[in-house]
């Protein structure tokens, strides 16, 4: 009852032109973005792509403190990343001595780069699962990937599993919730002792919560035989991805972005 | 029999080759558009005979026929499965997609129907099992008996003319089996559509046309409600037992009370014992 | 021994957008050697509440005592509580886990600490008591029983426990009738030997049956309390709640609206029959046949 309740991954819903874009354009547009981060040579290159991403997160309504909050994993990474990058480059303009390590013009403006072109393809991708629904996500993977059936890709198959996943995580982790209280009750104990004992304490959670996962596929399985599932072959579907006007807009958004990422690679 | 919808013609079934029968010897016909409820203890075959009847077991010996077509044929299957279709025990394990309209939707994109009419289909069938304000929920969300609602739904679209039921009640709480009882009775009563209902609950089977009592595999009653009720001695070997009112029934009549036989339901009891005092 | 509640409120998931209160000031003790029933609507807080009698979970408010001492106090060790009160979740058997029988049985045992003897021991009675002591049945892995085994099994491994209190969550769901049957009278036989229980239930014959103190919760408070012939009394009352009464109190409510002198405290199959019995030849006495 308590874990009922959660929201699958990060999808904030809102009624804007983001969200409501074709989702298989918002995917390649998000390699787009990426390969345009990856192509920025210096720190005037990334400013396009600032700009294209804090408009499109404008756009999209969702709030800049949760589009920030996808970057909270990653402080270590970002930290490590600067500071290894900071001092241990090989430079030339000495900024500043420290005595153990001098910060060089160089290995600052790297340091800066790197972490940069981190949080920037960071905050690409939270765009995309800000924006788009688990489900809606899966459905544009499936038909971009689905011309690879023809090279025997299973691609219906991965997104027909993707969908009963999604649906399934709350009630597998309310089971979960379950079956730890009940072998709680039998004085199991999940907290305490080293790593060894905690991973051998695991056992009388994993083992019910396996079997049962194997029960529901097999329930699973038999209903949707049920109700004449037979594979890809011949299936329509309730929802049609259709591409409108603002696709074709955000596709030209991003092929300028691109633009400008060289360009200002060039001019510096 | 032209005028049945389902037969079942001297069906045995195994689950593997030397494994005792599952189901021995059933010959069954189901008239179209009544409520038949086959009743039996856990272990009885009830369940293998249910899916034996919607072709997803092939019997071993015998034959299952729907609508006409023997479910043996494999060209068969699909149009068979679309005919009788199947609510299962467990409200979850039947439920796909992560949203209720969707998941409503899954049969029909399975059977190929067009886009347009989709939206419509799923509509009147969520609307015939009174969840349609549930239409943009997820399924973790609902209770038991919302859930199995929903399954029903997405059978529903599909337009079958027959649903078996397996045990689709034994899982809820009693709100959620009245809930799903009475929108069962309701797709019989005001669609003409053809309910086999499997069960343990004697009181569930007091609604239907006719009731089939399964033991060891086999079908050892047959007969209407009153019928095999009435008789609450010859049900305890089947590990079963009849509804209160029938229990109290069969002792008073041992005492020489002359209450009449076949008495179902509290009010028809209330009804005779005025009568006799 | 004696668990109390006093003023308990539980609230999951507080100040967070999915906060729920699923139980508020609850004040219940539970009595040595009652048979008490938890009743109430999916949802009005019943297994909240049976959490709370084993420390399972911690009340957001209040306190809740074991001897006058209260269990989440720091330095209290709760293991005991665990122990002296067992647990039987619903679906019991969708936690064994075991290679076999004996051994998941065994889990509790060997969670107290206790000797190998010690848990040969306990774990040759509590199967002796579920019914499950048939040679070779303990060696046999859980997952090859039916499920009415599967069920016991789970609840053995509960009883190896030595619990004094027994709580079961619905222990007869799901089951059959011959199975419910063997559930409920196993239950009644651990009562009578000494147990404590209290059992949720969403059955009104069983509480009729068994109970000898009865909880009514609506809405996460205790509506109603006191013993099953009180709260029968009040029809009206419970279907306002979306709660049933036993079903022989329908036909007695049917007979006295029919002018019958049916007495008002029919709640069990018996004293239907005597009621209807001696309704007939009382009839028969002053010729009304």
């Amino acid at each position: 009852m308590a874990l009922s309740n959660i929201t699958l991954g990060q999808y904030y819903p809102a009624d804007s032109a983001v969200h409501k874009l074709d989702p298989r354009v918002k995917i390649v547009l998000l390699i787009a973005v990426i390969v345009a981060i990856f192509l920025a040579h210096n720190l005037l290159s990334f400013v396009p792509v600032i700009v294209f991403l804090a408009l499109s997160s404008r756009l999209s309504r969702v709030p800049l403190k949760l589009m920030l909050k996808g970057l909270k994993p990653l402080r270590f990474i970002l930290i490590l990343t600067f500071i290894l990058n900071l001092f241990f480059l090989q430079g030339e303009t000495v900024l500043l001595d420290l005595g153990f390590a001098a910060i060089k013009k160089e290995s600052l403006l790297t340091a800066v780069h790197y972490s940069l072109r981190l949080v920037l393809l960071v905050l690409a991708s939270s765009l995309l699962t800000l924006t788009t629904a688990p489900v809606t996500l899966t459905d544009g993977l499936e038909r971009l990937l689905s011309p690879l059936r023809a090279v025997h890709f299973p691609a219906h198959e991965l997104a027909m599993m993707m969908t009963i996943a999604l649906r399934f995580i709350p009630t597998l982790l309310e089971e979960a919730d379950k079956i730890m209280k009940a072998q709680t009750a039998r004085g199991a104990d999940f907290e305490s002792g080293n790593l060894i004992a905690r991973a051998k304490a695991m056992v009388p959670l994993l083992v019910p919560l396996f079997v049962s996962a194997f029960r529901r596929a097999g329930d699973l399985a038999m209903a949707m035989e049920a109700r004449c599932y037979h594979g890809g072959e011949g299936r329509t579907r309730l929802r049609v991805l259709k591409c409108e006007r603002r696709d074709y807009y955000a596709c030209a958004a991003v092929a300028l972005l691109i633009a400008c990422v060289v360009l200002c690679g060039k001019v510096y | 029999m032209a005028d049945a919808i389902i037969t079942l013609d001297h069906v045995s079934f195994a689950y593997e080759e030397d494994a005792p029968q599952a189901v021995r010897d059933v010959t069954l016909s189901i008239p179209w558009g009544e409520f038949h409820a086959i009743l039996g203890r856990n272990g009885s075959g009830k369940s293998t005979l249910a899916k034996l009847i919607n072709g997803l077991y092939t019997p071993t010996s015998g034959a299952v026929c729907v609508c006409g077509m023997d479910t043996r044929d494999e060209k068969n299957t699909w149009e068979i499965r679309r005919r009788a279709g199947m609510v299962f025990q467990n409200p979850d394990n039947q439920l796909v997609a992560t949203v209720v309209r969707e998941d409503v939707a899954f049969g029909l994109e399975n059977i190929g129907v067009p886009t347009e009419e989709m939206p419509g289909r799923i509509e009147r069938a969520l609307v015939d099992v009174g969840m349609m304000a549930y239409a943009e929920r997820a399924p973790h969300l609902l209770s038991g008996g919302q859930k199995q609602r929903v399954a029903i739904a997405g059978v529903l679209a599909m337009e079958p003319e027959a649903i078996i039921f397996d045990e689709s009640t034994a899982m809820l709480d009693p709100q959620g089996r009245k809930e799903v009882l009475s929108a069962v009775k309701r797709l019989n009563r005001d669609k003409g559509i053809t309910v086999i209902w499997i069960t343990h609950f004697m009181e569930e089977a007091v609604a239907a046309d006719r009731v089939h009592v399964m033991h060891d595999g086999q079908i050892v009653m047959t007969g209407t409600p009153r019928e095999v009720f009435a008789d609450a001695d010859r049900l305890r070997p089947y590990r079963l037992d009849a509804p209160v009112t029938a229990r109290l029934c069969q002792r008073l009549r041992k005492e020489g009370m002359p209450l009449r036989e076949g008495i179902l339901t509290a009010e028809e009891m209330a009804e005779e014992v005025a009568k006799l005092c | 021994m004696l668990i109390a509640l006093e003023n308990v409120t539980h609230t999951y998931q507080p100040d967070s957008p999915f906060q729920a209160t699923a139980i508020r000031n609850v004040n219940l003790e539970i009595r040595p050697g009652e048979f008490l029933a938890l009743i109430g609507h999916t949802g009005s807080g019943k297994s909240t509440l049976a959490q709370h009698i084993n420390g399972l979970l911690r009340p957001t408010q209040g306190r809740v005592l074991l001897d006058g001492q209260d269990i989440h106090a720091k330095g209290f060790d709760r293991r005991e509580v665990r122990r002296a009160v067992g647990l039987v979740f619903q679906y019991p058997e969708h936690q064994l886990f075991e290679e076999t029988v004996a051994k998941d049985v065994a889990f509790g045992p060997k969670n107290l600490g206790l000797s190998d003897a010690e848990i040969k021991e306990r774990v040759a009675e509590a199967l002796e008591k579920v019914g499950l002591d048939e040679p070779g049945m303990a060696d046999k892995s859980p997952f090859e029983l039916s499920g009415g085994q599967m069920r016991r099994a789970a609840v053995a491994g509960v009883l190896a426990m030595r619990p004094e209190i027994l709580v079961l969550d619905e222990p007869a769901a799901g089951l059959d009738p011959q199975s419910r049957e063997d559930m409920l009278q196993l239950i009644a036989h651990l009562y009578s030997q000494g147990s404590t229980v209290v059992m949720i239930s969403h059955s009104m014959d069983d509480v009729a049956r068994f109970a000898t103190r009865a909880v009514v919760m609506e809405k996460g408070t205790i509506a109603m309390e006191g013993a099953p012939e009180e709260i029968f009394r009040h029809p009206e009352q419970l279907e306002k709640m979306g709660l049933d009464v036993p079903s022989v109190c329908k036909l007695g409510m049917l007979l006295r609206q029919k002018g019958l002198p049916c007495p008002a405290d029919i709640f069990r199959e018996d004293q239907a029959f005597d009621a209807l019995l001696s309704l007939w030849k009382g009839g028969k006495a002053h010729g009304a046949e």
